[in-house]
């Protein structure tokens, strides 16, 4: 097979050896390329410099197709970022991870024993084989969950650890990850665009499949149902958490519910989620927001993110929750520095798989220790949870440079410190990681890695998933590794010498399911579909009013300019109305006006994040291109000239949305109230415009160049903005008049564009809205038929108008008649 | 002395409101040779739709509540006879700090009463260079736990000023030290704050004083409203010893105890999130009155 002597002749390899500082991934000590990446790598040797760009750039086209970004956090301001794939997988032999598993089984045993202990009788500090403080002082370790048993028995069900080789070729756990951060959606996205960048490779070569894994995840959370009925929710923190894609990405796929603290409710001892259907329970919920900020009755009083109730619920055993909240201690770094004792402790036996060596500083001899050993350690907080390698957020204080600017309240000698400070102090041992291949200007380079495994809980005992989640640093500095800091993220292929079961990957949603709710997801939505929480069908709301405000805002900025060019001023009257009337007042200023339709398709857009699980991929990448294309007019100076016709094109990518809705979209409840957002808007558009540019109460104004009181050109504008001049040429042969306008606008139930027809929609959406059941369900049944009645009022007033009837006064009305309706069903259905 | 007493916190809501639900730590503990609770209940309007009972991590009383229905009006009203002992007079049998912090290293009880609860920073205490500073100046010239406890009280006393308007319930033991002014709530912030950075266990106590002063005594501070003070582990030899820095005094018959926590945050009365559309206005009443010729036995 391939020996570096042979690669050396492969453009690819070369110059490779030579970057490798210690221990590598690909290259054996012996020079030679490790078996289990063999056949991978005459792959890519076979592959040309172009073959190899084609498929980088389909995995990355995946990646932005599916919605993969991830958050960075600037100064002040967080940004979305490209999912920075390397897109060589991390490759590992199936022996080796079976070795790793093992070691990661025993410590998730082990792990729950401490936990258990320390939410129970505390017997492991009563014998001395854990420091009192470090509980104590522990700001992880959670009183209002001290003596409460988790219903499903267990503190943990769901695990997973960084791990690192170091240079004896030997693995370490750098940290264990309890509490709420994860990753196991990050692998799967790695996975899915990695097996896209080399489709035949991954087809052919005995490559562990991670749907089975995932499989037994979804099983084991309906397993943890128990007793309780209800939904499973993933909890996340919300659209500005930097993991929030992974959070909406996982639950899509596996068919859960996504839910923000504030769509749960605690009633009698039970997880309820506001749906539109009413309360509907929650049975078990998979947190990503960290246990603290879970309850702000019981734990952080500060908690934005959290559900007052959560712990009484939990102390009832009325809802499962992953990981048991105040787990998160076992995340705690001085814990590192006694699990090896507690294993022997507990178990009897070692650690298979022994953890970044560490020290705590709170007794005589360690600090002794740490003070004669401080060249090569790393001093760092003992209550932190990162390792002292990749935390970002920490102002390293290497032990040896006790002058290298530490934080401002520890700047004493270091001995001073650790004496005084000593038991909210831990050193770790300075680790060296090992080197992964990374593609580089068509070359590979060795870049430092960890690797993120994960665990589930089944009956049968902790099930490993046969792939991770690789960090690998953007440096050739070993201890960088902090994606946040320019590094990459990659696949593991866990390789057997057996051909392997292949599983194919449940189908994740996004393409060409429309802006669907729940399509495409996992578990069979058709017959169970998901509730729909009421924060998501206020975003879906929202999200139909601002994408139709949006385009109306377009029509007008475009007939605007459309005018101008026409050779009529700024300050010609009927630029004049439009701009006071209809463009918020504005300055004839192109950015400023621009700006009309600028922001309310930012809102869609932060409206569609908070449901991104429910938007389809296709929806999302639409509303991010027209944003992108629409920062142009606030910037660059535009010849005016140019305006209508690069309007246009803005204006055909927004129907290209709306599109979507109408065509790819399962008529759901969620669609119901999209649809509603839309009609609501667009009727009460029209009915402003008709009430400015065709306003009867302006034909009393005998000026010269009126006719019949109206601005020449207005009612030609109307039908322009009504997207209805061939429509009413077709229709009226004669020069248009406020009636015919008014006729084809306002009243007429088959034009897409006039206000009668959005009534009419609007009265059979509201007439199929769930009805709600709560408590008190007869009160709720009564308003909605009250609702319906109003609609109802609101379609048939305006139906019996006629042209001759109808008035700009009455278009007022019908206009506040909508805002009434809509605050009612805001108040009944999304609140 | 036996003690009548009422405690009432009311809200009113210019918009009905108040769904939600609510912690209420109002329930007094009972203490074994301090205080018995012969009678105690507590009453809230309106009527909530679920209500519960437990004893926390601390070993207070909690209720929690939740109201479904919006409401104009709530209270919470608390009546209760509590007999307090005669406590014994407290002498220094105290180690000195050095002894004391070789007695806590040892120590790996963690039950809710443990000392150990109250030596790290809890939700609202942290730690501050300039009491501590001031605290390690106004305790120097004694050697005993006990000792270094009153001098702080005693210096507090002195140096802050009882000031009911200098502060709000969420003001810092910081703001209120760098102010020298405030009520009981931050006397025993700062007292706590400046105990722990000597290496000293110190909680805090929520509860009440007698409302009407012994014939040709002082009336109290703080008697108008709910009390707080300090209580600071002083090793084996005395244990808890309860300080109230606003009056200057160790704590005596006069002083019921409602609950036990490592700052505010673990006992406040009223722990809430409900959702409010208007202004509210909150109002604390307090009495309590000794029962003349009435025992319990």
């Amino acid at each position: 097979m391939a020996t570096i002597a042979q690669s050396a002749g492969s453009p690819l390899l070369e110059g490779y050896a030579a970057g490798v500082t210690g221990r590598d991934e690909m290259l054996l000590p012996d020079g030679s390329v490790a078996p289990a990446w063999r056949s991978f790598i005459a792959h890519l040797s076979r592959l040309t410099p172009e073959q190899t760009a084609t498929r980088i750039s389909r995995g990355d086209q995946y990646l932005k197709d599916a919605g993969v970004y991830f958050r960075k956090y600037d100064d002040s301001q967080a940004d979305l970022r490209d999912w920075p794939l390397s897109h060589i997988p991390v490759i590992m032999a199936e022996g080796e991870w079976r070795q790793i598993t093992a070691g990661l089984t025993q410590r998730a045993d082990l792990l729950e024993q401490v936990v258990a202990d320390i939410y129970g009788d505390n017997s492991l500090v009563a014998a001395g084989h854990l420091p009192a403080c470090l509980i104590a002082d522990n700001p992880a370790w959670l009183r209002a969950l001290v003596g409460v048993r988790p219903a499903s028995g267990h503190h943990l069900n769901m695990l997973s650890f960084e791990i690192g080789r170091g240079p004896q070729g030997h693995w370490w756990v750098l940290s264990d990850l309890v509490d709420a951060s994860n990753g196991a959606g990050f692998a799967l996205e790695n996975r899915v665009a990695t097996s896209r960048v080399f489709p035949d490779h991954f087809a052919e070569a005995p490559i562990h499949r991670l749907a089975g894994f995932f499989q037994t995840f979804q099983t084991q959370l309906f397993g943890l149902k128990g007793a309780n009925a209800g939904e499973i929710a993933v909890l996340t923190p919300g659209l500005l958490n930097d993991a929030y894609y992974e959070h909406a990405y996982i639950a899509r796929y596996l068919g859960l519910l996504l839910v923000e603290g504030e769509d749960l409710v605690v009633r009698d001892n039970k997880v309820m989620v506001r749906t539109v259907e009413g309360l509907r329970p929650v049975a078990v919920l998979w947190r990503r927001l960290i246990g603290n900020l879970c309850d702000p009755l019981e734990l952080d009083g500060t908690s934005l993110l959290g559900t007052p109730g959560l712990v009484d619920a939990i102390r009832q055993g009325g809802v499962t929750v992953l990981n048991a909240l105040g787990s998160g201690i076992l995340e705690t770094r001085a814990f590192m520095a006694f699990l090896p004792r507690l294993s022997e402790v507990l178990t009897g036996k070692p650690l298979l798989l022994p953890n970044i060596a560490t020290w705590w500083c709170g007794q005589p001899s360690e600090q002794s220790y740490v003070l004669d050993n401080r060249a090569k350690l790393k001093i760092g907080s003992a209550f932190a949870t990162q390792p002292l390698e990749g935390d970002a957020s920490e102002t390293l204080m290497s032990a040896s440079a006790p002058d290298a600017a530490p934080r401002p309240a520890n700047s004493r000698p270091i001995d001073v410190l650790l004496h005084r400070n000593g038991r909210d102090l831990v050193a770790q041992e300075a680790v060296t990681l090992s080197t992964t291949p990374v593609r580089e200007g068509g070359q590979l380079v060795p870049r430092p890695m960890s690797l993120r495994m994960f665990l589930v809980r089944t009956p049968q005992g902790w099930q490993a998933m046969p792939g991770g989640y690789a960090r690998v640093s953007g440096g050739s500095d070993t201890t960088a590794v902090a994606m946040q800091r320019g590094g990459k993220v990659a696949d593991v292929w866990i390789v057997s010498d057996q051909p392997v079961a292949r599983p194919s990957l449940l189908t994740p949603s996004g393409s060409g399911s429309g802006a669907g709710s729940g399509s495409g997801a996992a578990t069979d939505t058709a017959t169970h579909p998901r509730s729909l929480p009421s924060r998501a069908a206020d975003n879906l709301f929202w999200l139909g009013r601002y994408v139709e405000r949006s385009e109306m805002n377009m029509r007008l900025f475009r007939a605007y300019f459309a005018r101008y060019n026409d050779g009529l001023g700024h300050d010609a009257p009927l630029l004049t109305l439009l701009r006071k009337e209809l463009m918020n007042d504005e300055g004839p200023v192109a950015g400023r006006l621009a700006g009309q339709f600028e922001q309310p398709l930012m809102s869609a857009l932060r409206a569609a994040g908070r449901i991104s699980d429910r938007v389809s991929t296709d929806g999302m990448m639409a509303l991010r291109d027209l944003a992108q294309s629409t920062r142009k007019y606030a910037k660059a100076t535009i010849d005016p000239a140019e305006l209508p016709r690069i309007t246009s094109i803005l204006l055909r990518k927004i129907t290209g949305f709306s599109g979507l809705v109408h065509e790819n979209m399962y008529r759901s409840v969620g669609w119901r109230f999209l649809s509603l957002g839309i009609s609501a808007e667009r009727a009460t558009n029209m009915a402003t415009i008709l009430a400015v540019l065709a306003d009867d109460a302006s034909s009393e104004r005998a000026a010269d160049g009126l006719v019949d009181g109206l601005l020449d050109g207005a009612l030609d504008l109307v039908l322009e903005l009504g997207d209805s001049t061939l429509t009413y040429r077709s229709q009226h042969a004669v020069r248009s008049t406020r009636q015919t306008v008014y006729d084809l606008l306002a009243l007429d139930d088959a034009n897409p564009r006039a206000i009668l027809y959005h009534l009419s929609h609007i009265r059979q959406h509201i007439a199929a809205l769930p009805v709600r059941d709560n408590r008190a369900g007869h009160a709720a049944q009564g308003r909605q038929s009250e609702i319906s009645r109003l609609a109802l009022k609101l379609q048939s007033g305006l139906a019996v108008e006629t042209p001759l009837t109808l008035n700009s006064a009455r278009l007022m009305n019908v206009r506040s008649d909508i805002r009434d309706l809509t605050d009612v069903v805001s108040r009944t259905w999304l609140q | 002395m036996i003690y009548a007493i009422n405690l009432t916190i009311s809200h009113e809501y210019e918009v009905p409101s108040g769904v939600g639900r609510h912690l209420v730590r109002m329930l007094p503990r009972a203490i074994a040779g301090r205080q018995r609770i012969l009678a105690a209940s507590l009453t809230v309007e309106p009527c909530p739709a679920e209500r519960a009972d437990r004893t926390d991590f601390f070993g207070n009383h909690v209720t929690s509540i939740h109201h479904d229905t919006p409401h104009g009006f709530s209270s919470l009203s608390l009546n209760a006879r509590i007999e307090c002992l005669m406590p014994v007079p407290v002498q220094d049998g105290s180690p000195d700090l050095k002894a004391l912090h070789g007695l806590l290293d040892g120590m790996r009880q963690m039950t809710g009463d443990a000392p150990l609860h109250c030596l790290g920073p809890s939700p609202r205490i942290a730690e501050n260079p300039a009491i501590a500073a001031y605290a390690q100046q106004v305790t120097a010239g004694t050697d005993t736990v006990l000792g270094k406890v009153t001098a702080l009280g005693a210096a507090l006393y002195r140096d802050i000023a009882f000031d009911p308007v200098a502060t709000t319930v969420d003001s810092s033991a910081a703001e209120a030290f760098h102010a020298r002014r405030g009520v009981c709530q931050d006397l025993s912030h700062i007292m706590i704050t400046g105990l722990r950075a000597l290496g000293i266990p110190a909680g805090y106590v929520s509860g009440f004083i007698r409302t009407v002063p012994p014939e040709g005594m002082p009336r109290l501070e703080g008697a108008d409203a709910s009390h707080a003070w300090v209580r600071a582990w002083c090793g084996p030899g005395n244990g808890w010893v309860e300080y109230d820095p606003t009056n200057d005094t160790f704590v005596g018959a006069d002083h019921i105890v409602i609950g036990f926590g490592r700052d505010y945050a673990d006992v406040s009365p009223v722990k809430g999130v409900h959702l409010s559309a208007g202004g509210q206005t909150s109002k604390q009443q307090v009495t309590v009155v000794p029962l003349e010729g009435e025992t319990a036995f």
